[in-house]
């Protein structure tokens, strides 16, 4: 029996948004400055006010009527019923609409760049959510780990002319070992504590960044950073004494190839960190970061070390934005401590937590929501951020513990058994 | 039964606060050893000396296990003390992974025995037979206790939703799956039930009788502390007042005294006598 829907009530209340609606819409819709030959000039369109009005009269009236009707969400995810196939699916599926999305129509360069850098942040997501998610060590400087990533690569490939696929193991080795270094004093601190010093040190390293011109160019960045090869094959039009890739397959030059190749390491990049992630969390130290961050004290004594297993969590992590700032690098072919502000690492953050913490599809789709999106309404201008704020306040409002909230439990005894 | 645990003048000060005041006192292999006192005895803080959550400011507190090895905790780092020396203990305020399953929580108690499985994650990671095998050992040990402890049908459910006995029950479980030899126990019958404090001690005697470990207890529940210990030792101001069978120490009178804060001189009501007599 569906439930009884108070119309008046609905009714009152789809009016009460729309007035509001109204009042904002007043000055955000009805009057725009134009630009013509007497100057700048107001123009009002304060038809569009009472439209504004009625958009939101119904979206709330509809949203009243269809509210009993959706099945009730506690905040409380149910782990008991949690079933575990059903995430496997979703994931394959995803990964091979991945994979194949630039053999579809919808695989134009305009489309795979933008891909490319949403997986860019969906590997970071992924990074931070081993520090984040599993181990429970709230990490505000994320970003300062992808820097060190993408001048591991730049620097060397200047100084040393070092490939690609040469500094990419390197990169994500030197991130790890400022994870480390970093890790190592300020692990002992604890949440909020343990925040402010990694913002601390993410904003320290940008400023040696800044500073250190002749390492790191200063505010000019590093330029010209050498593209990846495919198997030594370069992907350019030409290139005098080498074999091109277009040449070596015998098809005509097209920028979308290298685009596409991009598109491929970075996919490949991304599933590996998601691979390395979802397996070990059912190893033992995968469960002991979880355990800690329950509860440490009842960690310790179970004879678990607390400083090496958050340091093994935290290094994992930073390696993996090591290898997406190698990755970034040479995407880019120029970098500059502009790419490393605070707020990359606040929107790195946020995408683990409105994604779900610890949830591998919840950060990919609060990246896709969170980068995609505003990337995509590049035509709203100015109300790009608006909607923004706006998508980001209606998920805390809907999912407070995040898009896809929920455990699943890494072993399970029946299984076992039936196995 | 040889001596298992030999504190020796141990003293703990917080600053001016003396919390523990020179107690010497020995625990036995195979033996339940009850440490009770009043509120503020410093019973839990004994503990958290034992088990390396508080440095001694002096004395020593020596472990000797049957195999012969000698540690002393007094110096340990906490983890190292139940991972080389073989303490557990559980806490007064249950200290479960709530949001993980039974299950996980008994695993995770077995942590260096699956890391060194999984040979720095690295045998796990590529899914080698020797990681698969010491899982399914661990997955075995953890359903053993389960069943032990009664609570195999909730392997699966998250620790943080099972009713509060279950709780110190799996707490009890998850400190024995690190395989202790010293088992500590920090007011396990607090907040259950007459029905659940006698199935505590009836699973306390079972550890005791098939695992042959030593158990060190505190405890306020006195049909769980004059049942279940083979000897009883009485703190009052973070010093010893009295030390023996639960018999003797029922009618020790300066535990009576520092239990009911009588006077010296002052004879015990008879009442308060006969209660004590029959607790």
């Amino acid at each position: 029996m569906a439930p009884r829907i108070p119309l008046p009530h609905a009714l009152k209340d789809s009016a009460l948004a729309a007035l509001v609606a109204a009042l904002l819409a007043l000055p955000m819709l009805g009057f725009r400055l134009a630009d013509s030959e007497q100057g700048l000039q107001l123009e009002t369109r304060l038809s569009w006010v009472p439209i504004a009005a009625a958009i939101v009269f119904a979206g709330r009236f509809l949203l009243i009527l269809v509210a009993p009707l959706m099945p009730r969400r506690g905040g409380k995810p149910s782990l008991a019923t949690a079933s575990t196939r059903r995430p496997l699916l979703i994931g394959l599926a995803l990964a091979a609409a991945a994979i194949l999305l630039p053999v579809t129509p919808f695989g134009d360069r305009n489309i795979l760049d933008k891909a490319t850098l949403v997986l860019i942040y969906v590997m970071l997501g992924w990074g931070l959510n081993i520090v984040v998610g599993l181990a429970g060590l709230l990490v505000l400087g994320y970003v300062a780990f992808y820097a060190v990533g993408a001048y591991s690569y730049a620097i060397l490939s200047q100084a040393f002319g070092l490939s690609f696929w040469q500094c990419l193991p390197i990169s994500g080795a030197m991130a790890a070992i400022f994870g480390l270094l970093v890790g190592f004093p300020v692990l002992r601190l604890r949440g909020d504590y343990l925040a402010i010093v990694t913002l601390g040190f993410g904003e320290i390293l940008r400023v040696v960044l800044l500073n250190w011109a002749s390492l790191t160019g200063g505010p000019n960045g590093i330029s010209g950073i050498a593209r990846p090869t495919f198997f030594g094959l370069p992907m350019v039009a030409n290139s005098p004494g080498h074999t091109t890739f277009h040449d070596f397959f015998n098809l005509p030059f097209s920028p979308t190839q290298r685009v596409t190749f991009l598109y491929y390491v970075i996919l490949a990049l991304a599933l590996l960190t998601n691979l390395i992630s979802l397996r070990i969390r059912r190893l033992p130290i995968g469960r002991a970061w979880e355990a800690l961050r329950e509860d440490e004290i009842a960690c310790r004594s179970l004879g678990i070390n607390p400083t090496t297993t958050k340091l093994s969590a935290f290094a994992l992590g930073t390696m993996f934005a090591g290898f997406a700032g190698c990755f970034f690098a040479t995407r880019q072919g120029f970098i500059s401590p502009e790419s490393f502000t605070f707020l990359e690492s606040a929107v790195i953050l946020a995408i683990v937590v409105l994604g779900g913490m610890g949830s591998q599809t919840g950060v990919v789709l609060a990246a896709v929501l969170l980068v995609g999106l505003p990337e995509g309404f590049r035509e709203l201008q100015q109300y790009r951020m608006v909607a923004f704020g706006g998508a980001m306040v209606l998920i805390m409002l809907w999912r407070p513990k995040g898009l896809l909230a929920g455990r699943a439990p890494t072993i399970s005894l029946n299984r076992e058994e039936a196995a | 039964m040889s001596v298992l645990l030999n504190v020796e003048n141990l003293t703990m000060r917080f600053g001016g606060l003396v919390a523990i005041d020179d107690l010497s006192m020995t625990a036995r292999q195979g033996e339940i050893t009850a440490i009770i006192g009043p509120n503020g005895a410093g019973k839990t803080t004994f503990f958290n000396c034992l088990t390396g959550f508080y440095k001694p400011t002096q004395g020593r507190i020596t472990l000797t296990p049957p195999g012969g090895d000698e540690w002393p905790l007094q110096s340990m780092q906490g983890f190292r003390i139940a991972k080389k020396a073989r303490v557990a203990r559980t806490f007064q305020n249950i200290r479960l992974f709530a949001g993980m399953t039974v299950l996980e929580n008994l695993l995770v108690a077995q942590h260096n025995k699956l890391m060194a499985a999984s040979v720095f994650s690295l045998a796990g990671l590529l899914g080698l037979k020797s990681y698969s095998r010491a899982e399914t050992e661990a997955v075995e040990k953890a359903r053993q206790w389960l069943v032990r402890i009664g609570l195999e049908k909730s392997a699966d459910i998250p620790a943080g939703s099972l009713p509060y006995g279950a709780q110190r029950r799996l707490e009890i479980a998850r400190a024995m799956c690190t395989d202790p030899v010293l088992l500590c126990l920090d007011e396990p019958a607090a907040g259950l039930n007459p029905k659940e404090s006698l199935e505590l001690n009836d699973l306390l005697l079972d550890i005791r009788k098939n695992n042959g470990i030593g158990l060190l207890l505190i405890e306020h529940d006195m049909s769980v502390v004059m049942r279940i210990s083979d000897h009883v030792v009485v703190l009052d101001y973070g010093a010893r007042i009295a030390d023996g069978t639960p018999e003797q120490v029922r009618h020790d009178p300066a535990v009576i005294r520092a239990y009911l804060g009588a006077d010296e001189d002052e004879p015990l009501p008879p009442a308060v006598a006969r209660d004590l007599g029959e607790a």
